[in-house]
């Protein structure tokens, strides 16, 4: 649930708000990729799809534009999407959940039909989707983070407190053919919104990285220009393949700030500044999209590998992107903080209730209400 | 009324085009969902917002028990976290719900010394200015976060304020900018919206415009208790008493707010159905006494209203509508008081007797 609480808009409805987004070779077929949008943290039982929202998948093919010190992303104009839509309730389920349909549109213009919590999703022509309640595969200590940042020290205790133990979300998981559905790659940019509906949808949120609105760019107080500012839903109306100049600079601004903060934390700086005054890691984090290299195997814990080779001048070795399992908070902080320098840090958290599984839909099965407060 | 030219809506507006929202049905079925998952909320965020979806439920759905509920965990968590400003405006907030005004100010103070430049407290504490009846205040207030709302927030505050002030063309404007400026899809900050401009309309007593934003607002949320109970009020003074009875029925018989029983009573009263009527009143007067026993401050204008009218013991009334006069001098609060006195033959003399330093109306 890296993207909980991002922006004050997100927080007036909650079937809108997008807490992380995944992207992986699947584990159980090398042909086929998955993508993953999980939404509504801390659901409880209750909780369905807004009718009112399209959640999108965005994908286009990249290339890598430079390496080294000035490692940038080529994305292409060409884009696929998946639009998925829900209807409003009727009845309950056995399992007193609400009895939801959805649809998913897909770049080939064909409409997949499915039932909301059916495991088995819908299916047609190279592509299988899912959408219902699922436990939340994000782990982290919030306190904790808090905490590091509150008092410029790593805060994290040797067992820490999971924020969202046996917690819920809402999840929507596409698994699809890439060569089939796809044009180009084997590298792709993928970005998950959340839009509402109407001849004209309007983005209420983006999301493409984990922890770039909440853990990279929410701190105000290291921000030397725009001390006031909350960033997160200007960030969040932007186009992820498109940032417009206007705001551009107030992004970079807080980012450097932020991961000046971060590098500076065990006194020692792995990041200096380039001759531009940024630090080395904005300009790829701005690109705020996951890469994935769909052709690479499968891979437990990848995510910026692709990232930190251009930055080292060397291929990629992985497929990037993000697996559901990863511990993302050891490793955004090892990488924020001591950049590999150093001995990994551990947040104190090593895994969430339920690990994911490699088999559709992935995600594990919602967690009962009781479990949370257990 | 210093500083309205800045912040009031320009003349001309393009009609709104209606917002697409999530269905009534889900956003509450997703309230619920909100408010089940951060039980055992394990951050000062998690339970602040906990408290304010307990409010807004209790707003949607009529129940006083959420609002009793989000009261006892503010108070809890501001003995935990008494550093944060959001604790303290969290704790207003409830504070504001029941009309204790002067201790939600106090929060609102501590607030503001923690994090002065906090704009939930300060329109936190514009709103409370506004049911205080320091409606001038409450505009400069409103003005000082001008900058840094959020255009739908600003407009949609402003709406309200205008709403209660009874000025109806401008309210209006405020409301379609609202309506312009969402960018949201969850129906709740619409529908309290509405409600206000129903209310608005009601006290113009321009029922068919009442009737349209009541009706709006439940087409939005069908569950949501007051437009409900407002919606059978308009329709029982349009000569439909029979629609009314039918919609408050179930709203009588399942919250614990005994406004929907008083109305009942009311209507049923009116139509003849005396034994129907009597029923429905002693329910409402039991749990208006329990209500002022534990909120007197929050249910002494509503209180008195019933015991002035159906309730038939106008002395009760008279005492409740001079402790509302007290707890804020709105026009309201003094027309409630002169309906008070007129019910009295006593009346002037009653107000004098009772002790009360009553200042008039001109005075605020």
């Amino acid at each position: 649930m890296s993207d909980h609480f991002s922006g004050p808009r997100a927080l007036s409805d909650p079937a809108a708000d997008i807490t992380d987004v995944y992207a992986f070779p699947a584990p159980d077929s090398p042909n086929h990729l998955v993508l993953v949008l999980d939404l509504f943290g801390k659901a409880g039982p209750s909780a369905v799809f807004s009718d009112a929202v399209i959640y999108r998948f965005r994908i286009r093919p990249l290339e890598i534009g430079a390496m080294g010190p000035e490692a940038a992303f080529a994305p292409s104009q060409t884009e696929f999407t998946f639009d998925c839509t829900f209807d409003v309730p009727s009845g309950r389920s056995d399992s007193r959940r609400p009895i939801q349909h959805g649809r998913c549109l897909t770049p080939g213009g064909r409409t997949i039909s499915f039932r909301v919590d059916d495991e088995n999703g819908g299916v047609d022509e190279g592509v299988q989707v899912f959408a219902g309640q699922r436990s939340d595969p994000f782990f982290l200590d919030v306190r904790m983070i808090e905490r590091t940042v509150a008092t410029g020290k790593l805060s994290f205790k040797p067992k820490g407190s999971d924020t969202l133990y046996g917690t819920n979300v809402l999840a929507i998981a596409i698994k699809l053919e890439w060569r089939k559905i796809l044009k180009g790659g084997p590298l792709f940019a993928i970005v998950c919104e959340t839009l509402a509906a109407g001849k004209q949808p309007v983005r209420i949120e983006r999301v493409g990285r984990p922890e770039i609105k909440n853990v990279t760019l929410s701190w105000k107080q290291f921000d030397q220009i725009n001390r006031d500012l909350e960033i997160r839903d200007l960030y969040n109306s932007e186009d992820a393949f498109d940032v417009k100049p206007d705001y551009f600079d107030a992004y970079r601004v807080r980012m450097n700030a932020n991961l000046a903060f971060y590098d500076g934390i065990d006194g020692k700086i792995d990041w200096p500044f380039d001759r531009y005054g940024n630090h080395p890691l904005t300009k790829l984090l701005l690109a705020d999209f996951l890469v994935v290299d769909a052709s690479k195997r499968f891979a437990e814990t990848s995510y910026f590998e692709i990232e930190r080779s251009m930055l080292a001048g060397r291929t990629h070795a992985t497929p990037g992107g993000r697996w559901l399992n990863e511990d993302f908070m050891d490793f955004v902080f090892t990488l924020y903080v001591n950049g590999g320098n150093a001995p990994p840090i551990n947040d104190g958290i090593d895994g969430p209730i339920a690990w994911s599984s490699k088999t559709f839909p992935y995600l594990a099965p919602p967690n009962p209400a009781k479990a949370a407060a257990a | 009324m210093t500083g309205l030219s800045k912040i009031s809506a320009p003349a001309v507006w393009p009609a709104a085009s209606p917002p697409t929202l999530t269905d009534g049905t889900i956003a509450l079925l997703n309230l619920q969902a909100q408010i089940d998952g951060l039980e055992g909320h394990s951050t000062t965020g998690e339970a602040t917002a906990l408290i304010d979806l307990l409010i807004l439920r209790g707003l949607i759905l009529g129940r006083i028990s959420d609002y009793e509920r989000a009261a006892q965990l503010a108070d809890r968590l501001v003995e935990h976290a008494d550093t944060d400003a959001a604790v303290y405006v969290a704790r207003a907030r409830t504070r504001a719900v029941f009309h204790r005004f002067t201790e939600a100010l106090d929060d609102l103070d501590q607030a503001d010394r923690i994090s002065p430049q906090d704009i939930a407290a300060k329109r936190e504490r514009a709103a409370i200015l506004q049911a205080l009846g320091h409606y001038d205040e409450a505009l400069v207030t409103y003005g000082t976060v001008a900058d840094r709302a959020e255009q739908f927030e600003q407009a949609a505050a402003l709406a309200g304020f205008w709403a209660e002030r009874g000025e109806t063309e401008t309210a209006q404007r405020s409301y379609l900018e609202s309506l312009r400026s969402y960018r949201g899809v969850s129906p709740f900050p619409l529908v309290l919206l509405d409600f206000q401009l129903g209310l608005m309309w009601m006290r113009q007593e321009r029922l068919n415009e009442a009737r349209t934003c009541f009706a709006t607002a439940i087409a939005r949320v069908p569950a949501y208790a007051a437009a409900q109970g407002h919606l059978a009020e308009a329709e029982a003074d349009l000569a439909e008493p029979e629609v009314a009875v039918a919609r408050l029925i179930p709203l009588a018989t399942s919250s614990d707010d005994p406004d929907y029983a008083a109305q009942l009573a009311r209507i049923l009263g009116e139509m003849g159905r005396n034994d129907q009527a009597s029923g429905w009143c002693r329910l409402a007067a039991n749990r208006y006494d329990e209500l002022i026993a534990a909120h007197p401050g929050a249910f002494a204008d509503h209180a008195a209203e019933f015991w002035l009218g159906t309730g038939k013991d106008p002395r009760k009334g008279l005492r409740l509508a001079e402790f509302n006069l007290r707890v804020r001098k709105t026009p309201r609060a003094y027309d409630l008081l002169a309906q008070a006195l007129e019910a009295n033959t006593a009346g002037a003399a009653s107000a004098h007797c009772s002790g009360a330093h009553l200042p008039s109306r001109a005075e605020i």
